[in-house]
């Protein structure tokens, strides 16, 4: 029978990192995958990712894939899609269905990095057509091109929840609300924020009562919870909505290594298998990387892709074990890095009243989505002067991000060594207005203000995702943190360089005592 | 801690189900303690649902024909929960000469204890199930037997014993049976003490090691029995199925899926990680077997595959015996396979032998004391 | 002994609630109160359910309705939903049709 070095089950991003470091140490691996294309879920991640450079932060997911794909085929990964791995047996021995058959291969070692799957809530008509997961949209819209639904209604409020409300968005839908039954928004604020902007209002300690209708989804039923989770009676209000989002957490697709005999163990946050922190599973041979072994970001799955596959190279002695510790030292460094800030795996559930700095959080982010006007000037990115044109950088969370820093060569911004410390804008820096750390902030949470604009006047440059682009010298309203319009506004410049991959600049002029307050254009 | 109950049994598989079941009904106080944390989680949960008399082991065989003419017909409404009884009649299907003769040899062997079996032509095997294939050349056919669902049955006999008052007790895996005073009295788990007049011991393979603490031995080993299971299919038909050749067996269910067992031929020797599982040869060969006869099955999708023990006795046919020099202790195990479907009368006849009636049946073919050396 | 091991502790009887109509596991169409009611009827384990109802034996084989399932199953019982073991993952994780799995090939094989 064929035998492989190394057999990878699960072409995203975990399962990729490991195909390419395995194969970068000289072992002959393939790498199976059920669905048509690789990538994972990295292909359909349009937004740019967070982290710093190591992490491949301000690059667009589905750019990532496409250079992990190409990195694992230039190692000699053999990546074999539409195959779907039906079992993993004793003696590491795999069972494929590919096309009309199923093949047999084994393998020295094997990494199971099946990834996860959407997790569903019951409520009365969650069956009906309409009611799909936030990730099966994002598939539609991202990989299909086809809009989900016109009027939606998002319910969870973590990253997933978030980011596929903006991409729901930007493919033309109306976002009639973001509803969560935590009373504080799940994901990074940056994220609930561009949503808030743009008017998608957030119903937190709400939850979905009902989703109705005849054939599919027509009305979505929501209302209050109170701390035992029970809705309060006359809090219902219901949305004509034709699709409801659920993102509500996602468990891992663990099945084949429980069936293959791995200790497992069950957490709050899903039955993943027992392993050390090179992914070795109980079972020698059988190593896993990615959210199949707990959920996190896809940068976490990448760098532990590549500390599997490290430790598989070495299980197989093609990896010195004397230069395994040096081979892994950087990977988790990095990986490190990743898990800090107040979105680390450490802090679920825990209530954060203060960023590392000291700096009380920002309560209207957290409960509102947007930032209140009168919480900006305590954050080390929101500085006065009146004088000159300045970067505003609402980043007011500890994550672990840091593109903007590199961004300007001005010396405007700095974060330091810790990238989840928050940004500070630096006065005595020289802003030209090149528009660099706009367009590199993952987060959409960089503006540039002048308020020296034009006498009267001030502008403030925004970060633009939406087609059409309006042009120069269009007029429309200024929209607030909030979503709501607030005076006149008028179109003075739109920049879309190479460099700002797809991230417009949109440059407005507003009325002087606008300019804290103007963050979004509506024609 | 301390329990006393008239009957403590130990396995909660439909043996052990069926017994406090019966017992309870006498007005017994009965425990039941089960090793694992989920009750019928051995062989009563792994098997193909076999209601059958046709090629049973003659000893064997007024057992299965008392079940069915007495206890299955009336089994759900007895229970309160649906069994999944059909009794629409065993096809065991030859396609050779070979297969043939096989097949006549189990009609001759089953005649005289009046079982109504016999052989039947091509046309009436198509006239019974039309799926079949145009390869079958004949049949032997028992109009009497059928199948039933393993896991509601043996569910709904604990469903109701419990409802009769009998205790039932999970994660007890029993480490020794202790006899005070010359009796079997006392069963023994790693932090407690169960205690009975009597002691059932219906454990399937681990009643080898427990029967070895008042040493006793029941000559059994283990066989790792495969089964699959489709997605729900149109009703077809309820017949049980099997061939001459032992290649596949089984039926179609309430829900509409198909439950087949089968084999690789490897069967005997196949190794385990210490829980029963599937190898990776099985399910592909039972296919080929049922596909071979089944073939309007080939679209039918396979949703589960699953893997169980067989405690096979050396002759292939159980202990149900008393037990002389262990007084008290009541054996019933090495089913080997066959328990499902004489599960019942099993229960009927432990449930008698407790109690120190007559039972019902002749139960001397299966002492525990029947195992000598061949010279 | 808790709830768990010992089979006889009164959890009290069954009462009906306002979702029980809810279909909790949708590959075999089964309701919050089926579950909630099998429950009562001495069902204590996700695998016992299973096997007495059918929920989590569809297509999916339990991914999508497991936890929630587990979930009815601890409140109904009053314990932590941690404390029920999952059912067993089989093969194969995705269902394949009887002759493609009839149909096998083993690579680099024929070389005997």
């Amino acid at each position: 029978m064929k035998r492989y070095d190394l057999i990878v089950i699960g072409a995203g991003p975990a399962g990729l990192s490991a195909a390419a470091e395995a194969a970068s140490h000289g072992l002959e691996v393939v790498v199976f995958d059920e669905n048509e294309k690789p990538g994972g879920q990295l292909f359909k991640q349009i937004h740019k990712f967070f982290g710093s450079k190591e992490h491949k932060a301000k690059i667009r997911g589905f750019r990532i894939g496409e250079d992990l794909l190409r990195d694992a085929e230039e190692k000699g990964v053999r990546v074999v899609l539409d195959s779907v791995v039906c079992g993993l047996y004793q003696d590491r021995e795999v069972l494929v269905q590919t096309g009309e058959k199923v093949v047999h291969y084994k393998a020295d070692a094997v990494i199971v990095a099946t990834g996860a799957s959407e997790n569903m809530v019951p409520f009365d008509g969650w069956t009906l057509p309409g009611v799909i997961g936030a990730g099966a949209a994002q598939t539609m819209m991202n990989l299909h091109g086809i809009k989900p639904g016109k009027k939606i209604v998002m319910l969870g409020s973590g990253n997933v929840g978030l980011v596929v409300s903006f991409q729901l968005l930007q493919a033309g839908c109306e976002v009639l609300a973001v509803v969560d039954a935590s009373p504080r928004v799940g994901g990074y604020g940056v994220h609930a924020a561009k949503l808030a902007r743009c008017g998608v209002p957030f119903h937190l300690s709400h939850t979905v009562i009902e989703a109705s209708g005849e054939e599919s989804v027509e009305r979505v039923t929501i209302g209050q919870v109170d701390k035992n989770w029970q809705i309060v009676e006359g809090t219902e209000k219901t949305f004509d909505a034709d699709t409801l989002c659920l993102a509500v957490g996602l468990s891992p697709m663990s099945q084949l290594l429980k069936m293959a005999g791995c200790e497992m163990k069950d957490t709050p946050l899903g039955f993943v298998p027992r392993c050390d922190s090179l992914g070795r599973t109980s079972i020698p041979g059988i190593f896993v990387a990615g959210d199949v072994s707990g959920i996190e970001e896809a940068s976490a799955a990448m760098i532990e892709g590549r500390i599997s596959g490290a430790a598989a190279a070495e299980y197989l002695g093609f990896l010195d074990t004397s230069l395994l510790d040096e081979t892994l030292g950087r990977f988790e460094m990095a990986l490190q890095s990743l898990r800090e800030g107040m979105f680390a795996p450490g802090m679920r559930g825990k209530e954060i009243r203060e960023t590392e700095e000291g700096i009380p959080v920002s309560t209207s982010l957290l409960e509102q989505g947007y930032l209140g006007d009168d919480e900006l000037e305590r954050f080390p990115g929101v500085v006065e002067q009146r004088d000159a044109v300045r970067p505003v950088i609402e980043c007011t969370q500890n994550i672990p991000c840091n593109p903007c820093q590199d961004a300007c060569k001005k010396g405007c911004i700095s974060i330091g060594e810790k990238i989840t410390s928050l940004p500070v804008v630096n006065s005595e820096g020289k802003c030209t207005a090149c528009g660099m750390c706009v367009a590199a902030c993952s987060g959409q949470a960089i503006f540039l203000v002048d308020e020296s604009f034009e006498s009267g006047y001030a502008s403030v440059t925004l970060p633009y995702e939406f087609y059409p682009l309006p042009e120069a010298g269009d007029r429309g309203r200024a929209l607030d943190r909030s979503g709501k319009e607030i005076c006149d506004a008028e179109v003075v410049e739109i920049k879309s360089l190479k460099a700002f991959d797809s991230t417009n600049l949109l440059t407005m002029k507003v009325p002087l005592s606008y300019a804290g307050q103007a963050r979004f254009f509506r024609r | 801690m301390s329990k006393i109950a008239d009957v403590v049994i130990i396995g909660s598989g439909i043996i052990g189900n069926s017994t406090a079941y019966y017992l309870a009904k006498k007005g017994y106080s009965v425990t039941v303690l089960e090793k694992s944390k989920n009750i019928g989680d051995g062989g009563s949960s792994r098997n193909g649902g076999g209601v059958r008399q046709s090629g049973r082991d003659l000893r064997e065989l007024p057992l299965a024909m008392y079940g069915v003419q007495n206890l299955w017909p009336g089994l759900s409404e007895e229970l309160g929960v649906d069994v999944e009884y059909y009794q629409q009649g065993n096809l065991r299907l030859g396609k050779t000469e070979a297969h043939l003769d096989i097949l006549k040899g189990i009609v001759a062997k089953s005649k005289p204890l009046g079982l109504e079996l016999g052989m039947i032509s091509p046309e009436e095997v198509k006239e019974i199930c039309p799926y079949l294939s145009d390869e079958v050349i004949g049949a032997c056919w028992c109009p009497t037997d059928g199948h039933a669902n393993p896991l509601t049955a043996t569910l709904g006999y604990y469903r109701r014993a419990r409802q009769l008052g009998v205790k039932f007790y999970t994660e007890q895996e029993v480490l020794s049976i202790k006899k005070i005073r010359g009796r079997a009295r006392q069963v023994v788990t790693a932090d407690r003490v169960f205690e009975g007049d009597q002691v059932i011991l219906a454990a399937g393979l681990e009643s080898r090691n427990i029967a070895a603490s008042v040493g006793i031995d029941v000559p059994m080993s283990d066989i790792l029995l495969e089964v699959l299971v489709t997605e729900a299919q149109p009703p077809m038909f309820y017949q049980m199925l099997g061939t001459a050749s032992a290649d596949f067996y089984g039926h179609q269910t309430t829900h509409g899926s198909f439950v087949f067992g089968g084999t690789s031929g490897l069967d005997a020797v196949n190794k385990h990680n210490g829980t029963p599982v599937n190898s990776s040869l099985t399910a592909s060969s039972t296919c080929r077997g049922i596909l071979g006869y089944l073939p309007a099955l080939k679209d039918a999708k396979v949703v589960r595959t699953w893997a169980g023990w067989i405690d096979y006795c050396v002759d292939a046919v159980p202990v149900i015996s008393h037990v002389d020099e262990v007084p008290g202790l009541i054996l019933a195990c090495g089913f080997t396979g066959h328990g499902f479907g004489i599960g019942p009368t099993a229960g009927t006849l432990l449930a008698q032998m407790a109690a120190g009636e007559e039972t019902v049946l002749d139960i001397s073919a299966f002492r525990y004391d029947r195992f000598k050396a061949k010279i | 002994m808790n709830v768990l091991e010992d089979r006889s502790i009164d959890i009290g009887p069954f009462v009906s609630q306002g979702d029980d109509e809810t279909i909790i596991c949708r590959c075999e169409e089964i309701s919050k109160g089926e579950i909630r009611k099998a429950v009562h009827e001495g069902m204590y384990t996700m695998t016992e359910v299973k096997r007495f109802l059918r929920a989590g034996m569809g297509l999916c084989q339990g991914q999508t309705c497991g936890k929630l399932v587990r979930s009815i199953i601890a409140r109904e019982l009053g314990v932590n939903p941690l404390d029920l073991e999952l059912p067993p993952s089989r093969p194969p994780v995705r269902p394949v049709k009887m002759d493609v799995l009839a149909s096998e090939e083993f690579p680099g094989a024929e070389k005997s």
